[in-house]
């Protein structure tokens, strides 16, 4: 028995499988986690290499390159690029998106052991890093404090980090910026050489009176004790009334006497501030798999109860929540999802004019989109932008099948039919075209899915959702609607009057709905009708208008005026800039541009609410330092702004402002300021010029013309260049022989130069069971200047002193930079940010205006790299893909026809929905990007469904007799309703998309704009091109075939005699 | 012979019990077309529709109040449809 008829005579059952079915996708939907993008791995493997004492070109020939040779040959490699550092290399591999990391990490591993045989002996041995997603930040919050800033570190470590670790899903989190509590001994030079002491010498005093001994066991008649010597200082104060030594006066020397001890904290070496206060920044990652949302959840609850907790002045503030950015997308887009539910279920209403028929309808949709939680619940997804878009695109897709199965019902009932059977039979005639139809979208969707690269990852999951989603809503359709029509339709009401006439009940009641929309609908059928006649009597006036309107519609391409992107930027409120001063720039210099900067972003920007700013370097290595690379020369900040609704400037305006501020600070060498969008593995979106060539002083200055060069672009910003400047730094050389007449050595030259600049370590002092570093070094005026360095006094053998002049010279010298390689070869890498314009724009601008004046020597080259290739990449992808796509629905479409001309005729649609592609796009100033591309895509299946519904109609009509243009006609006539009504669903649904203006919306907008520009303009036309088509190309053939008919059936023509006939 | 639209199969069966008909022979998916208007029943792309057929013997004084009832079900809705002809039995086991 076919499943219709099941379903209508077993009401219940049918009932409670879908009741099950909503329970289930309940369950799994509020089990969902809720995250920005589908789970992806990010395709990146580090290894990292240190060889002490090898300069970066060194490490290049005898260290990368051995590793980049062996690691080439790993499986699904995209990119190996690598930097060579002074002991340091590290190489890193960018394989395709979507690959399995696990086999690939293992795969490096095996290369990296057998080259490792190969690598210089003292080298260490070569480490494997899997960039994963629980290394990233998801949340930063700043923690300020006026009075008790220099307790921070221990609040911080003691009261809130140990709270936080408490839950669930969090990962590791680090502090940037807490200051550290030091105990300084600060000595003078000219005090310590005029009393003949050395530095060392008050080093030893200082750590031999903190000290905690045990001295023995002491044994009573009776009782035994442990004797312990105690004696660690209680406070930082006693150090400096030790007693250092005695002049041979007799004059006792104390600490005070030649330092001061301040017990401070860390001198300066990375400056945090948030709006100009001290701060700390509290880094928050998650583990690998926690749910973002939840875990920045319950952070955010828990550091409102630490608030409490803490001192008054202490704030905390947020800096960058990801999970916000997440959680507003998701519900715009869930917003945009019931707006999509509720205009298709008022364009429904409004054709059928039936609430019981509209709700017959309406109840598809829910349980095809419930269908998808339980997809999303098996597939271990998650509610994330991808997800819900799919959702939205399939709305109004959903409903189709529903209304052809409910429109013949319908028509069954109306002629007099009893619902029960109407619908047995009614769904019986449609059910096999039905899946049809659905098929022509399954092959559009499924293809999605085998899709390489980021693009793939994103895609896959649409295409699965919208195909499962059409796949449930079939089945709805032809079971559970049936069922519900049978029930809750109502035969045609008559009764018989008292001569035992039939009399119409309803025959005459015209309603409200009747006068108005269906009159309304009746004259556009009319006019419709009109039109199309005048069209099949002037085809070639008609087709000459149509491939006019074609023509036109390309214009804007032709012209440029339609730009191409990777993605679209995204306005979420921040903005990172980043400024770099003159290399070797001192950390104090460095503030004070950043406090002059910061004071003037808030007077240009006053919609700003917090700057963070860092400059300097942390030299504690912690996770935090991967992700800012700050130096004593950098300046770093973070912008955050209101919520785009809540300010009337967009972002790229203000980042214009602050960057021409920027641009009128002399001392500023370099800067950025960059829109942080939310896109997967990348923040900003940039055109990137890769200089490959060997030599240094070369392709630097290549670069640096193309910098120029590209600066002048009027679309281009922030355009810098990879490599680092040469650093400036002082280097020592020890005269051995001299060194070794006064019994130094290199070794020990270099361990009291240490002591007394970087300071020497003494003990510590205990407070509360924490430490503190005591540190024993110079004055700072005693060694800010190269000549201070000179004069420094070095103890000799004898025990008397030298200055360092005596032994060794000290010379400025250029440290050669990171060497930067990719593809195994040198390269340094322009970076541009398109401003005004489209990436695809400011790539071909630069390939046409920057490029050519070059003066490449042999053995150069460029390559434009960056997103530009990625979205290169996708578009190739994508064009194959849609002509996959062509060729698999003209497949489905030719089977269900059974002819190869009527395909044909529905594929002439398709140019046309480009038209509307382009124009929708020009009208909205957008450029086409790789969402943009995906709806190309999918107009291709949604498009060619109204062609199939008129055209197939055409047939039954040639079937049933009528003659050609008068069956045209009449399917036209008849078929704009429906025609009409599937498109306004499919572009009604889409409206909440493209208008609207959520966080992240930018996303998702040109999915919208794609959808509704292409399918509109193809909609109307396909009412004119494909019944003139099909005029065009039937008329021909019509005539051979009755000829055919009668020559196959010949035997009519045969002469009867006259006497057989007896 | 009664054809009609499958549709009618609800209506024919309780015209039947109503006139105290027992005995027919039922035929399922009967294709047919029509001399005097209506749509055909072909099952076909075209015409999709399908008819079901009941032979019915009844006595004779039971042929015209079957007769009428099958006008009526057809007054009730022509686009659906039933006609019905009428044979004599010449002989039965």
């Amino acid at each position: 028995m076919a499943i219709y008829k099941s379903a209508i005579e077993k009401p219940v059952t049918t009932a409670l499988i879908f009741v099950a079915v909503i329970v289930i996708g309940i369950y799994s939907f509020l089990k969902l986690p809720i995250d920005q993008f589908p789970e992806m791995d990010p395709p990146y493997i580090t290894v990292m290499t240190t060889y002490p004492g090898a300069s970066a070109s060194e490490m290049e020939t005898n260290v990368t390159k051995i590793m980049e040779n062996a690691l080439t040959s790993v499986d699904h490699l995209k990119h190996i690029t690598s930097q060579s550092k002074d002991n340091i290399s590290v190489v890193e591999l960018e394989l395709e998106w979507g690959s399995n990391m696990d086999e690939a990490v293992n795969d490096v591993r095996s290369f990296v052991d057998m080259a490792a045989n190969n690598l210089p002996d003292n080298c260490a041995k070569p480490v494997i890093f899997k960039l994963s997603t629980s290394t990233m930040p998801i949340a930063m919050y700043s923690i300020t404090a006026d009075e008790t800033y220099a307790g921070l570190d221990k609040i911080l470590n003691d009261e809130v980090v140990p709270q936080l670790n408490h839950i669930d899903g969090i990962g590791n989190i680090s502090l940037s910026g807490a200051p550290d509590r030091y105990v300084y001994v600060n000595i003078d030079q000219q005090k310590l050489d005029a009393y003949g002491i050395t530095l060392e010498q008050v080093g030893q005093v200082v750590s031999a009176n903190n000290l905690n001994l045990s001295s023995g066991t002491i044994k009573m008649p009776q009782e035994q004790y442990q004797m312990q010597v105690r004696s660690e200082y209680i406070e930082s104060s006693e150090i400096a009334n030790l007693m250092v030594a005695m002049t041979p006066q007799g004059q006792q020397v104390f600490i005070r006497d030649i330092a001061t001890v301040k017990d401070t904290i860390k001198d300066l070496s990375l400056d945090e501030k948030t709006n100009g206060r001290e701060a700390v920044r509290l880094i928050i990652a998650k583990q690998t798999g926690a749910n973002t949302v939840q875990v920045c959840k319950d952070v955010r609850a828990e550091l409102a109860k630490i608030q409490k907790q803490l001192p008054t002045d202490v704030k905390i503030e947020k800096i960058y929540d990801s999970s916000e950015n997440i959680q507003n997308s998701i519900n715009s887009l869930e917003e945009s999802v019931l707006y999509a539910l509720l205009f298709v279920v008022l364009v429904v209403l409004f054709f059928l004019g039936k609430w019981r028929a509209t709700i017959i309808i309406g109840i598809t949709i829910p349980i095809a989109l419930i269908v998808a939680f339980i997809y999303l619940g098996l597939a271990d997804s998650s509610l994330n932008i991808i997800s819900l878009c799919s959702l939205t695109i399939a709305i109004g897709m959903v409903v189709d099948d529903a209304i052809v199965v409910l429109e013949n019902i319908t028509r069954h009932v109306e002629r007099g039919e009893d619902p029960h059977e109407a619908a047995i039979y009614a769904t019986n005639e449609v059910w096999i075209s039905v899946i049809a139809t659905t098929l022509v979208l399954v092959v559009v969707f499924v293809p999605l899915t085998m899709l390489n690269g980021m693009a793939g990852i994103m895609f896959h999951e649409l295409g699965w959702i919208v195909t499962v989603v059409c796949c449930t809503s079939t089945l709805v359709a032809i079971s559970l609607t049936p069922m519900l029509c049978s029930k809750l339709l109502k035969a045609k009401k008559v009764h018989v009057d008292e001569n035992g006439n039939l009399v119409d009940d309803e025959a005459g009641k015209k309603g409200w709905y009747e006068r108005t929309v269906v009159h309304m609908l009746d004259v556009i059928d009319e006019y419709y009708a009109k039109s199309l006649g005048w069209c099949l009597r002037h085809k070639v006036l008609t087709f000459l208008i149509l491939i006019a309107f074609f023509a036109a519609s390309l214009i804007p391409v032709f012209a440029g005026k339609i730009g191409t992107d990777f993605m679209q930027q995204q306005d979420n409120g921040r903005l990172s800039v980043t400024v770099k001063l003159q290399r070797g720039t001192r950390i104090e210099e460095t503030l004070k541009t950043a406090r002059k900067l910061e004071a003037r972003f808030v007077e240009l920007v006053p919609e700003i609410q917090l700057i963070n700013t860092s400059a300097g370097s942390n030299d504690d290595a912690s996770i935090a330092a991967l992700f800012s690379s700050t130096m004593n020369n950098k300046i770093q900040m973070t912008v955050r702004l209101p919520k785009k609704w809540e300010r009337d400037r967009d972002i790229w305006t203000i980042a214009e402002i602050l960057r021409q501020e920027m641009a009128s600070y002399p001392e500023i060498n370099e800067y950025q300021c960059v829109v942080s969008s939310g896109g997967p593995g990348g923040n900003d979106i940039t055109v990137d010029l890769e200089i490959y060539g060997y030599d240094f002083d070369k392709t630097s200055q290549l670069a640096e013309q193309c910098r120029q060069l590209i600066s002048q672009l009027p679309g281009a910003r922030d355009v810098n260049i990879s490599r680092e400047d040469d650093r400036p730094d002082i280097k020592i050389t020890v005269d051995k022989e001299k060194a070794s007449r006064l019994g130094l050595s290199s070794a020990t030259i270099s361990t009291y130069l240490r002591n007394r600049v970087a300071g020497m370590s003494c003990g510590y002092l205990k407070e509360d069971g924490s430490e503190y570093d005591i540190v024993v070094r110079l004055e700072e005026e005693d060694r800010n200047s190269i000549s201070d360095i000179l004069n420094l006094s070095i103890p000799t053998a004898t025990g008397k002193s030298v200055k360092l002049t005596e032994v060794a010279s000290v010379g400025e010298y250029w440290a050669p930079p990171t060497i930067e390689r990719k593809a195994r070869q040198r390269i340094v890498t322009v970076k541009a940010t398109p401003y005004n314009t489209t990436l695809g724009e400011l790539a071909n601008a630069i390939t046409s205006e920057v490029v050519p004046q070059l003066d490449l020597p042999v053995g150069y080259s460029t390559h434009i790299g960056g997103d530009v290739e990625t979205q290169q990449d996708t578009f190739h992808d994508m064009i194959l893909l849609g002509l996959m796509i062509i060729m698999l629905v003209y497949i489905v479409m030719a089977s269900q026809f059974e002819s190869l001309r009527m395909p044909a005729i529905i594929m002439f649609t398709i140019p046309f929905a480009l038209s509307g592609v382009i124009i929708a796009l020009w009208l909205t100033g957008r450029s086409l990007d790789m969402i943009g591309a995906l709806g190309l895509v999918l107009l291709v299946g949604i498009v060619v469904k109204n062609g199939i519904v008129l055209v197939d109609y055409i047939n039954l009509m040639r079937e049933r007799g009528y003659e050609l243009n008068q069956a045209i006609q009449m399917s036209g006539r008849s078929r704009i309703r429906p025609v009409l009504m599937t498109a306004f669903t499919t572009i009604l649904g889409m409206i909440p998309m493209a208008v609207s203006s959520g966080e992240g919306a930018e996303m998702w907008q040109p999915l919208g704009i794609v959808v509704i520009g292409g399918l509109t303009v193809s909609t109307f036309l396909t009412l004119y091109v494909v019944p003139v088509l099909y005029g065009v190309m039937s008329r021909h053939g019509d005539r051979d075939k009755q000829e055919a008919l009668r020559k196959k059936f010949i035997f009519m023509d045969i002469k009867v005699k006259k006497e057989e006939k007896a | 012979m009664i054809v009609f639209n499958q549709a009618n199969t609800g209506r024919v069966e309780y015209m039947l019990d109503v006139l105290g008909i027992k005995g027919f022979t039922f035929f399922e998916q009967v294709q047919g077309r029509g001399t005097n208007g209506g749509e055909p029943r072909r099952g076909t792309h075209a015409w999709p529709e399908m008819n079901s057929c009941v032979i019915t013997i009844v006595e004779d004084e039971q042929t015209a109040p079957l007769l009428e009832a099958v006008k009526k079900l057809d007054l009730r809705n022509e686009e659906v449809g039933v006609r019905a002809f009428v044979w004599d039995i010449v002989a039965t086991v």
